[in-house]
């Protein structure tokens, strides 16, 4: 535990100079639900609904003096509306209706703060620095995860990442997901960023986190992380100019990293080929099953916390002897309550087959717009030459999440909905500004300099 | 003391972010100066 009052103090801090700018309110509210800093400390904090209060300054300082009239509102927030009605509408005959209540009493924030937030995200200053709250906010978990495992504290289910709850972030194959999904935003942010002025310092920063990044699944030990960074990998292949010289790196960097892997991490991975005489593995393809069977009974879903009902039976496969000269035990295991370890099941089961559309459109359409945005703004130079990269990079983060979501029960993670209001937000954006200069993208052209970044 | 250093290095950041964009007239308002509607008088 952290003493309160450094946090005290930054929150003060901050909600004074959003009494100047009350955007930094929305920002606010996107550090405290993503770093959750009332969980870090003794008592203080945890006394104050420090959530409550910067989520109504936020809602309450833009419906009061904010403009309105820059602001857009796109299919996709009425998508999320759509979503959370019929969560509430589960929620009433839910299987477990005093857990789906839990449960309800924060998606429904997630979703509504997701469905606002494309409403404030009017400049494109606001979209950058609501990209880089979150990556920040993040970051002081990644920094954390990225040190203690370069010193060697790594290991499925054991790396400190201050808070041992296993709640929101803090769960390793989240942060995991998570950390490999912002890596394309971390660089933009380096690369097209304006908050800070982009010198060697900002450099320096930004391969230092990146790094932190590609260090959390090793920390954590965690497969889905592994397999986010080999699709980071491919993403990345798109975008690069020289890609025989791209490939050439990757594999001479992943062949550089191997002797340096911790023994717990390369054991851990292993367990994929053989992912039989894995509980987890197969717990997992049990429990799935179980789902699918369920919904077939019931396409409505059963509510939130649904997955407290199953009984799920399975076989471990155990190999003694030689690789060459192995014998197989099969031994039947029956467990109860197992969570869904996927966001796609767990959207299945608890919201049933609307639920999974329409939490499949919202992502599968967060995918499309923005690779509309990628390529109408490909050539787009000077002024523009920040959007079609930050389409890419936020189109990668929803991708490499929607990979990490396979495997783990991730429907409602805050931390990626802030990432689809960022998606809208910058959609809505370029469309009023195209309605305002008559759709017409600047195309090989020298245009006026950047918007200049603060000096210190 | 690991801890300690990420969150100095990131909440510091913030900080010094929130700071330069409260100095930033383009965070509410992209249009210039000159095609600004004047404030209504009282």
């Amino acid at each position: 535990m952290i003493h309160d009052l450094p946090f005290v103090g930054f929150l003060a801090a901050l909600m004074g100079l959003a009494l100047r700018r009350p955007f930094l309110f929305i920002l606010a509210y996107v550090y405290i639900d993503i770093v959750s800093p009332q969980r870090l400390t003794y008592s203080l904090l945890n006394s104050v609904p420090i959530s409550l209060i910067a989520v109504a300054l936020a809602v309450g300082s833009w419906m009061l003096v904010d403009r309105k009239e820059d602001s857009r509102i796109a299919p996709r927030q009425l998508l999320i509306l759509v979503l959370l009605g019929w969560c509430a509408v589960t929620t009433q005959y839910a299987d477990f209706p005093n857990n789906a209540l839990d449960k309800w009493d924060w998606v429904w924030k997630c979703l509504a703060f997701a469905a606002f937030l494309p409403l404030t995200l009017r400049t494109r200053l606001r979209i950058e620095s609501l990209l880089t709250f979150m990556v920040l906010s993040a970051a002081s978990i990644i920094i954390v995860g990225g040190i203690k495992t370069v010193a060697g504290g790594g290991g499925y289910g054991a790396l400190d990442l201050m808070v041992a709850n296993n709640s929101g972030l803090y769960e390793g194959s989240t942060i995991s997901t998570v950390a490999i999904a912002i890596i394309p935003t971390i660089l933009w942010l380096g690369k097209y960023g304006t908050i800070f002025k982009r010198d060697w310092k900002v450099k320096l920063f930004v391969a230092a986190l990146v790094f932190a990044c590609l260090l959390i699944p090793i920390g954590t030990s965690t497969r889905t992380g592994l397999l986010c960074i080999g699709l980071l990998a491919l993403l990345k292949l798109r975008d690069s100019k020289r890609k025989l010289l791209y490939l050439g790196m990757i594999g001479a960097l992943g062949l550089a990293a191997v002797p340096f892997l911790p023994q717990s991490f390369t054991d851990r991975m292993s367990t994929i080929k053989t992912y039989q005489q894995d509980e987890s593995a197969a717990t997992r393809v049990a429990v799935w099953k179980w789902t699918w069977d369920y919904v077939q009974q019931h396409p409505l879903g059963g509510g939130f916390d649904m997955y407290r009902q199953n009984h799920i039976r399975y076989d471990i496969v155990t190999a003694d002897g030689t690789t060459d000269n192995a014998r197989l035990d099969s031994t039947l295991t029956t467990d109860h309550a197992r969570a869904y370890h996927s966001a796609y099941f767990e959207m299945l089961g608890e919201q049933g087959w609307p639920g999974l559309i329409l939490w499949g459109l919202i992502a599968l359409g967060g995918l499309f717009r923005m690779e509309v945005i990628r390529r109408r703004y490909r050539k787009a130079d000077g002024e523009e030459a920040w959007i079609a990269p930050l389409a890419s990079a936020l189109q990668a983060g929803q991708l490499l999440y929607m990979l990490g979501a396979c495997f783990i029960a991730i429907a409602f993670q805050p931390f990626m909905f802030m990432l689809v209001g960022a998606q809208i937000g910058l959609d809505t954006y370029l469309k009023r500004k195209r309605a305002e200069t008559g759709f017409r993208p600047i195309v090989k052209r020298r245009a006026p300099a950047e918007p200049q970044p603060a000096t210190a | 003391m690991i801890d300690y250093f990420a969150l100095a290095v990131s909440h510091g950041l913030m900080l010094i972010a929130a700071w330069f964009l409260v100095t930033r007239r383009d965070l509410d308002d992209e249009r210039p100066e000159s095609t600004k509607k004047p404030l209504k008088r009282p």
